[in-house]
């Protein structure tokens, strides 16, 4: 299946973006991404990837508007593309379409 | 809460941060800092704060201006891309192939540029090579000598050295490790019934653990120990014996009158071209011992002595050392010198690293050592390669920024679709390469051609697989690159910034005046015709020099050179000779250049050239003198008592009745009258001044050559009857003959090779420079063709037409010659202050360069001008 590349990192922040709806921006990821996965990134690893995303055409960004615990300064707000949407689509389906080969007892069972 | 994150911080990521990503970034680390500051306190969130602006040190965020017009896709489209490589590659190509003349005039200029750019290489490679091959290198020195006057005054510095050098510092500073002698001399040798004169070196037997010269067989430790052996090249091995397996087999060389039997002890390689010390014969140095006790020795200098210093030696040291040495050793030597002759002058010895002798100009490789070089040679033959190599380099970039306007199209389409200008400038870039690339295949090709000219020049022995060194093969690759990038560069960058949408609307012209185009044509002239005015000034110089009057008559003389001819033999072969009618009259002179010192006035001490001649010697050269007379016969006592002195000794004693006065000469117990003042003649070549030259008989100084005269036109025959003569009195004597006015010029061997690199170089930049300006005149024709069809149909004379096209460049011609003159007048009055015989630098030669370089480029541009006035309007006129 031919497809742009998606990293782990840029999918997950992907989906992210996803999950704000209307109000992703830098900060709001960074944090939903702590409270969703609790992993802790840094901003700029997260800037990085939205820089990326918005490159490959799978993110669409307008200025939002600014707050005074900015100084003063607008953020810059993410939503996801169609071709984003498609790429996500195209992972799960992928992801759910593999789920579904796995027989039953073919992975080793993790219950106690 | 008022708090501020960290200023520095701030303002680092202010002016890292990329303008159009500050806004976001810095209001994101903002927010995270207040959060910061609530949930840890200040210092903690500074320190956060600090972190993450370093974080953002990526790519991505570092200063770089979003490109508006590409779209997010372009920005990721590779440069290269198979299918458009290919597409470059073929417009290049049809480029090249359409264009026939342009890509011959910058080809051709190119290689000619590289050729001589690599040949210079090649030449200043095996100059400053010299000598480095030996195992020893830096450690070997050679021992210099200086005089101190008793005033302390130091004289100039000399690279001789005496006998005693050598073992006596050996001995006393431990520091060095070793040394050897070395000093050239002449033997005759004998093989079978041919007896020929051999350059023969001396050297101690450590001569071949100091250097290092390879052996084809024999023992480097004991070849020189036997004072009856002797090593010899392979070449005479070959020619002497018919193999190089001569070990063991016997020459013949004359000692004292006999042939003495020498052994080859070994057999050496063919010494390295770069190499001062170059032998064929070499031989133990014999010093007998009643010299080496004998310590007046100190005193005369007239060889090499090299030393080997220990690794850790410190120079000074070992000079202070060697200083000691010798005032200790030669303490009572002097001290009996002053009393018999006065105050003496001491001497100062130091030390000269053995690579720097061969570019020295202060302490040369001489007396025995080859090869002396002047460094300026080098130095000129560097800047007239750059001049030639700078001047193609010059055609290039003029030729593909004129003749761009026919590419405008090309250019405008390809940016039209999508062609960033990186792209468009790697590859016009890639153009320039390909052309450079053809250009040093020719380059190669033209070095091979021009190696024997060019080795005969340089007095080399350069070689093509010298190429193959890794040094010089990085300095051409670099030379290669820098060429294309120096050729490319600029018409890449002007070609690549054309606007795309006045280019297709074939609006385009090339704005402004063009003034780089023209000052490099300016440059390109001034060059050539700096060129030109140097060998015109050379070439003069060395006529004035070679067509001097000398102050005798040098022709149709025969030198034959005869070492120790007594006077009994002087005497048979001078009537032997006049046998031939042909031979007018013979004269015999001391072989060589010998100087001494006297006393003049009492106690004045003057130094001087003496001649040891007799009475026929100065009327043969018809030398005039100017009071008292000759030598003469009816004077028995003129042998012992009398000699001439020439004007300028005159001069520099004060005399102002020369005749009668006494002249004493040092180390000899007779005193001398003046019987005679000879006119002033050039015994020396012309680069240097007269000097005070005296004239003896005395009977203890040997000659050492004859001088014949004979009648004009009769050379074949005399030469043969001198030979007969010769052979018949010396059968063991190697005979050889020179004429005098020949023996000259070669004085000015040095000055003729000048003048043919520079007339070379003159001739290569002029002819590189036309073709340029030819390329220029066509492309300017070619764009004209529309005015010229115009202004003929409004009746325009062929004339008129030619006069409108060549006046530009003949104007920028005439303004290179603002910037040529006075530079070649200042370096031309630089170089001839070398001679105190000298021309004045004419007010012609600058007059004949301006012909020379106006009518050349008139030629070349009228050719263009005229085929573009003779074509018939309607053709140009029809189109369009």
């Amino acid at each position: 299946m031919k497809r742009t590349y998606l990293g782990e990192f840029e999918e997950i922040v992907l989906l992210t973006v996803a999950v704000l709806n209307d109000a992703a921006y830098g900060v709001a990821i960074t944090d939903e991404l702590d409270r969703q996965t609790g992993r802790s990134v840094s901003i700029s690893a997260v800037h990085a990837a939205l820089h990326r995303l918005e490159e490959k055409g799978m993110l669409s960004s307008h200025m939002g508007e600014a707050t005074a615990e900015r100084g003063g300064r607008r953020k810059r707000l993410f939503t996801v593309t169609a071709l984003g949407s498609r790429a996500l689509h195209d992972i799960r389906a992928m992801r759910d379409q593999l789920w579904n080969s796995i027989s039953p007892n073919a992975l080793p069972a993790i219950s106690i | 809460m008022n708090t501020q994150p960290p200023r520095w911080a701030d303002r680092l990521l202010e002016w890292f941060c990329a303008p159009h990503l500050l806004e976001e970034v810095q209001g994101d680390l903002y927010e995270r800092y207040m959060r910061d500051v609530r949930r840890l306190g200040a210092p903690k969130a500074n320190q956060q704060y600090s972190l993450n602006v370093l974080r953002f040190l990526r790519p991505f965020a570092l200063k770089r201006k979003p490109n508006p017009n590409s779209q997010p896709e372009c920005r990721t489209t590779p440069l290269f891309r198979a299918a458009m490589l290919e597409n470059y590659l073929k417009i290049a190509f049809r480029n090249l192939t359409r264009n026939k003349a342009y890509s011959a005039i910058n080809i051709i200029g190119l290689s000619i540029g590289l050729a001589a750019a690599m040949l210079i290489m090649l030449y200043t490679k095996d100059e400053v090579s010299y000598d480095r091959f030996h195992a020893n290198n830096p450690l070997i020195y050679r021992i210099t000598s200086q005089n101190i006057t008793p005033a302390g005054v130091p004289d100039h510095k000399q690279p001789y050295t005496g006998l005693f050098p050598g073992p006596k510092f050996h001995a006393g500073v431990p520091e060095i490790k070793a040394f050897v002698r070395y000093r050239e001399n002449h033997r005759d040798m004998k093989q079978g019934n041919e007896v020929n004169s051999q350059s023969v070196y001396f050297a101690d037997t450590s001569f071949f653990s100091v250097f290092t010269f390879p052996l084809l067989s024999g023992n480097p430790k004991t070849a020189l120990q036997n004072p009856h052996s002797v090593v010899i090249s392979e070449e005479i091995a070959e020619k002497n014996f018919g193999t190089t397996n001569a070990v063991g087999k016997t020459l013949f060389f004359k000692e004292d009158d006999k042939f003495e039997p020498h052994t080859v002890t070994a057999v050496a390689k063919k010494c390295p071209q770069n190499s001062s010390i170059k032998f064929d014969v070499l031989m133990p140095m014999l010093v007998k011992p009643e010299e080496m006790a004998n310590n007046e020795n100190w005193f005369s200098v007239f060889m090499n002595t090299f030393v080997v210093l220990s690794p850790n030696a410190n120079l000074n040291a070992v000079e202070a050392k060697m200083n000691q040495v010798y005032l200790a050793d030669a303490q009572e030597a002097i001290k009996l010198i002053t009393k018999k002759f006065g105050n003496q002058d001491l001497t100062q010895y130091a030390l000269q690293p053995f690579t720097d002798m061969h570019l020295s100009q202060e302490l040369p490789a001489s007396n025995g050592l080859v090869d002396e070089s002047n460094p300026t040679f080098s130095y000129i033959l560097s800047g007239i390669a750059l001049f030639i190599l700078l001047i193609a380099c010059i055609n290039f970039v003029n030729l593909t920024v004129a003749r761009s306007l026919k590419r405008a199209k090309e250019i405008g389409v390809r940016k039209v679709v999508g062609g960033a200008r990186v792209q468009l400038i790697i590859q016009f870039l890639g153009e320039s390469f390909i052309l450079c690339f053809a250009a040093f295949a020719l380059a190669l090709i033209l070095i091979e051609l021009a190696l024997p000219t060019f080795n005969q020049l340089a007095n080399k022995a350069l070689a093509l697989s010298y190429l193959f060194d890794t040094q010089l093969v990085i300095g051409y690759v670099a030379l290669f690159i820098v060429t294309s990038l120096l050729s490319g560069f600029y018409p890449a960058l002007i070609l690549s910034g054309y606007n795309p949408v006045q280019t297709l609307y074939s609006r385009f012209n090339l704005s402004g005046k063009n003034y780089l185009q023209k000052s490099l044509v300016v440059l390109q002239f001034s060059l050539a015709s700096f060129l030109i005015i140097a060998s015109l000034t050379i070439y003069s110089q060395f006529n004035y020099l070679t067509s001097k009057d000398l102050g005798y008559d040098d022709k149709n003389l025969v030198i034959v050179d005869k070492s120790n001819l007594t006077r009994s033999e002087a005497k048979l072969l001078k009537e032997e000779l006049q046998k031939d009618q042909n031979i007018v009259d013979v004269a015999p002179k001391n072989g060589g250049t010998w100087g001494t010192v006297a006393k003049i006035n009492g106690d004045t001490q003057l130094s001087f050239i003496y001649e040891t001649v007799n009475e026929t010697y100065l009327p043969l050269f018809k030398i005039p003198i100017v009071q008292g007379r000759n030598f003469s016969k009816n004077f028995p006592s003129d042998s012992t008592h009398s000699v001439l002195v020439n004007e300028t000794f005159v001069k520099k004693a004060g005399w102002k009745n020369p005749v009668g006065q006494v002249v004493d000469f040092w180390l000899d117990s007779t005193k001398y009258n003046v019987i005679g003042v000879v006119k002033d003649y050039h015994f020396m070549a012309l680069n240097r001044e007269i000097g005070p030259q005296l004239f003896t008989m005395k009977p203890k100084n040997q000659y050492g050559k004859a001088f014949i005269k004979i009648r004009p036109n009769t050379e074949t025959a005399s030469l043969q009857s001198i030979e007969n003569v010769f052979k018949k009195l010396f059968p063991l004597t190697p005979y050889s003959y020179q004429f005098m006015d020949q023996e000259n010029i070669k004085r000015y061997e040095s000055e003729a090779k000048w003048k043919q690199m520079v007339l070379f170089g003159a001739i290569l930049t002029i002819f590189i420079s036309c073709i340029g300006l030819f390329g220029l005149a066509t492309l300017s024709a070619e764009r004209r063709t529309k005015e010229i069809g115009i202004r003929k149909v409004l009746g325009a004379s062929v004339t008129g037409i030619v006069q409108l096209l060549s006046t530009d460049f003949l104007k920028l011609v005439s303004l290179s010659f603002i910037f040529a003159f006075p530079a070649a007048w200042y370096a031309m009055s630089k170089w001839l202050e070398n001679y105190p015989y000298r021309i004045n630098i004419s007010v012609w030669i600058f007059l004949i360069t301006a012909f020379i370089s106006i009518s050349i480029a008139f030629l070349t541009v009228s050719w263009q001008s005229l085929r573009a006035a003779m074509i018939n309007p309607v053709r140009s006129l029809r189109s369009e």
